[in-house]
């Protein structure tokens, strides 16, 4: 009894704990400082900083346990740009508790992506007995997820669902959280059907946000998008201002193919949170596709600025830069965009797209040989390197653009077979045929390779289903050496090898191995699917003790 | 000189253009009250002739403060860009913490607080919403009490309910009515509603469960017989 008092409230000792306390206005360190020191911290184990990039010097030179960061910190980077940096940087562990003080509850201020947030957001003014009672709080909670963040990390999921599953019959106060944390952990491991049972009885129960958030996820990932878009409109008429609600919305409008509606979901969520590098570029891409070159070429510029500092930036908002500002007749800033692709980004693939934009650059202000001499130098490489979708798609824009019309189909009709089924993809494609003036051709090699994909895809599982299953592994064999990347491929060569195995009940084991490089490689594209599970399961119980 | 004169009144957005003049008011009132809790700290209460009302300033500015907080917050909920956020609470932290900071500032006014709360009790809400209906609650029964007032939380009819009694002479007919105005959704515009009771009536509603949603309530007995307010959560 007495252990598990300890284990829910542990004392909320402050004296052997060091600390940071970041902030731009010397005032408000000193009251931090004093406040810390009221709770029963050391003074000489309390450190300040007073912005950005004085936090991350610190944070490098000590481990911190607890670490109270102000959000906005003047210029430069802010506390939550500050959090990432030391999380993928890794001057953080997870031993090290978090506190982001803000001056007023924004949807800015809370939005970083899960696992960039910190362990508590507090409101300022902060007060000894906030501060003491909220990191009491987040020790318990580091204490009861310390076995299961250790299962997670050891990549052993079923033992820390058993766990949280354990916590959750006796830890009231971290109730939520271990529910939370069981509820993506199914999610993660592809498991949809007990995490929409997990889902649906928090529901049953009690309209949670989350909860319903969650079962949007499932719907998501089991593919049943009107589904999903239905769980969230009854999310949003309830609570309007739910940003995750509105970001999912707009990921699932974007998979059924409704541009139109999915830019109205951005724009709402950006207007919640106008300050997320992430959403303005995703505002930019959708503004761009829908042909708004103007609104796009704003978005951009906007996540360009916002992610300035940010460790997690990306070239994407720089090349939608560049695209939009091609669009928008302005040839010199696009290079100019480009050019700092090339100077911030060390990385080939980048270079590579950042090389197909600049060809449609000099397509569109008619230097011709230069666009055609970039193009022939990409198709080379574009056919050598798969598996990344946008710089094949750039380079087809660009070999279409340059007359190369049967490399630029072969490039696009092998996206079209590796994901028949992604209704954005295909409409992308057919809006890159549709550019280069080849709308009902494009249409047409589109169905035709997308008809193709999926019969090659299935053909396997109906011989399974007949019983033939030596011919349905060959046809499996086939497909996945005509489309290496097709997630449905690889999943049904993994099950039909199954069906096989678990007809002749042997364990062949160069079958077995086929099997798992089969569905290492489709967990690999496409992780969270559902099928995973459940194929591994069966391989294992195959080749384990039978 | 045929160049028409622009309009008195530019065709801006007068919520926004209030609600950012509002923003930046409170961060001066910020400022305000971080000077004057400096000073507080440094001088001796017994020695420093205007200890008293430098409090009673200092008291005035945070009343400021949290009604230009409570503006912001209505105008983003009307806006529908406040991030509502409902979490389980541990209800007995959330009354000590309240205990803890409204404590004094009650005790200053002459007032003695007591809390209870029933055991293991736990409930979803917004925790900063609710606590600015419980400042605002204080702050009434701070106007109407003797020299107590007694915070308590507990599971009624399977609802959260939170009550704040005081043992004045309970509150005037004409508080009663404006709090059941509110409840029914009267315009604020057209009635003499206080920022306070109209804060609250918005944020219990927004709590909802289903069909069910919260609801403020005042009324005269209770614990310790004078004005009772209470706030009820699905």
């Amino acid at each position: 009894m007495s252990f598990q008092q300890a284990d829910n409230a542990p004392e909320a000792d402050f004296s052997t704990r060091s600390f940071l306390v970041v902030d731009d206005f010397q005032g408000m360190r000193t009251i931090l400082r004093d406040i810390l020191r009221n709770c029963g911290a050391n003074a000489k184990n309390i450190a300040t900083a007073a912005n950005g990039s004085e936090a991350v010097a610190q944070l490098a030179a000590t481990q911190f346990d607890v670490v109270l960061c102000d959000f906005n910190l003047g210029k430069g980077k802010n506390g939550q740009q500050v959090l990432e940096e030391a999380k993928v940087r890794q001057l953080v562990g997870p031993a090290c508790a978090w506190i982001m003080v803000t001056a007023e509850k924004t949807s800015d201020a809370v939005s970083g992506a899960a696992e960039y947030q910190p362990d508590a957001y507090l409101l300022k003014p902060i007060t000894e007995a906030t501060l003491r009672l909220r990191l009491a709080k987040i020790w318990a909670k580091k204490m009861a997820f310390a076995e299961i963040d250790r299962a997670v990390r050891q990549g052993n999921i079923a033992a820390a669902l058993a766990c949280c599953d354990e916590r959750l019959r006796t830890d009231k106060a971290n109730a939520n959280d271990l529910l939370r944390t069981k509820c993506d952990l199914l999610l993660a491991s592809g498991d949809l059907a007990r995490a929409r049972q997990a889902f649906e009885t928090i529901l049953a129960h009690r309209d949670v946000p989350w909860a319903k958030a969650g079962l949007a996820r499932v719907l998501m990932q089991g593919g049943d998008y009107a589904g999903a878009r239905t769980v969230l409109e009854e999310t949003l008429a309830v609570n309007a201002a739910y940003l995750e609600a509105h970001d999912l919305m707009a990921k699932t409008l974007q998979a059924m193919g409704d541009l139109e509606a999915a830019s109205a979901a951005i724009e709402r969520a950006v207007r919640i949170s106008p300050n997320s590098a992430t959403r303005q570029k995703n505002l930019g891409e959708v503004a761009l596709r829908l042909g708004k070159t103007d609104a796009a070429e704003k978005a951009f510029r906007r996540s360009v600025t916002l992610g300035e500092h940010s460790i997690l930036k990306t070239a994407d908002a720089y090349l939608g830069l560049a695209k939009a500002c091609t669009a928008n007749d302005r040839p010199e800033e696009a290079l100019r965009a480009l050019d700092q692709v090339d100077k911030t980004f060390d990385d080939e693939t980048v270079r590579m797209q950042s090389l197909a934009v600049e060809g449609m650059v000099h397509h569109k202000a008619g230097n011709a040989g230069k666009a055609k001499e970039i193009a022939k130098k990409l198709a080379q490489t574009a056919a050598a390197s798969p598996g990344e979708t946008q710089l094949t798609l750039d380079t087809a824009r660009l070999l279409l653009a340059t007359g190369a019309r049967d490399e630029a189909v072969a490039l696009l009709q092998g996206e079209v077979r590796n994901a028949p089924e992604n209704a954005a993809l295909l409409g992308e494609v057919k809006d890159i045929f549709s550019a280069a003036a080849m709308a009902d051709e494009g249409a047409a090699l589109v169905e035709t390779s997308r008809k193709d994909a999926m019969e090659q895809m299935n053909r396997g599982v109906l011989l399974a289903r007949e019983g033939r299953h030596d011919e349905a592994i060959a046809a499996m064999r086939a497909a996945r050496e005509a489309m290496p990347r097709n997630v449905r491929v690889l999943f049904n060569l993994t099950h039909v090898i199954v069906a096989k195995l678990q007809q002749d009940g042997g364990a062949d084991p160069v079958l077995i191995e086929e099997a798992r490089g089969s569905l290492a490689a489709a967990h690999a594209l496409a992780p969270g699917e559902a099928r995973y599970a459940t194929l591994k399961a069966s391989l294992d119980t195959l080749a384990g003790v039978r | 000189m045929s160049k028409p004169l622009a309009p008195a009144f530019p065709s801006v957005d007068m919520a926004t253009f209030l609600a950012s003049s509002a923003h930046d008011m409170k961060n001066s009132i910020s400022l305000l009250i971080r000077g004057l809790e400096g000073i507080l700290g440094t001088v001796d209460a017994t020695s420093f002739a205007a200890y008293d009302d430098l409090a009673q300033m200092t008291y005035e500015a945070k009343r400021v403060n949290s009604n230009l907080i409570q503006l912001l917050t209505l105008y983003k909920i009307g806006q529908d860009i406040y991030p509502f956020d409902p979490q389980p609470v541990a209800l007995g932290d959330f009354i000590d913490i309240i205990a803890a900071q409204s404590g004094e500032l009650l005790k200053s006014q002459g007032v003695a607080l007591e809390h209870a709360c029933e055991p293991d009790l736990y409930w979803d809400f917004d925790e900063d919403l609710v606590t600015g209906i419980i400042g605002n609650a204080f702050n009434n029964a701070i106007h109407y009490t003797r020299d107590r007032v007694r915070l308590s939380a507990a599971r009624v009819d399977g609802q959260l309910e939170l009550r704040i009694e005081d043992n004045g002479g309970g509150y005037p007919r004409h508080m009663l009515d404006e709090c059941a105005d509110c409840m029914r959704g009267v315009d604020f515009a057209a009635g003499s509603t206080g920022l306070g009771l109209y804060f609250s009536a918005i944020v219990a509603r927004m709590h909802r469960q289903r069909e069910r949603c919260g609801e403020i309530r005042l009324e005269n007995g209770g614990a310790l017989g004078g004005g009772c307010f209470i706030l009820r959560l699905p």
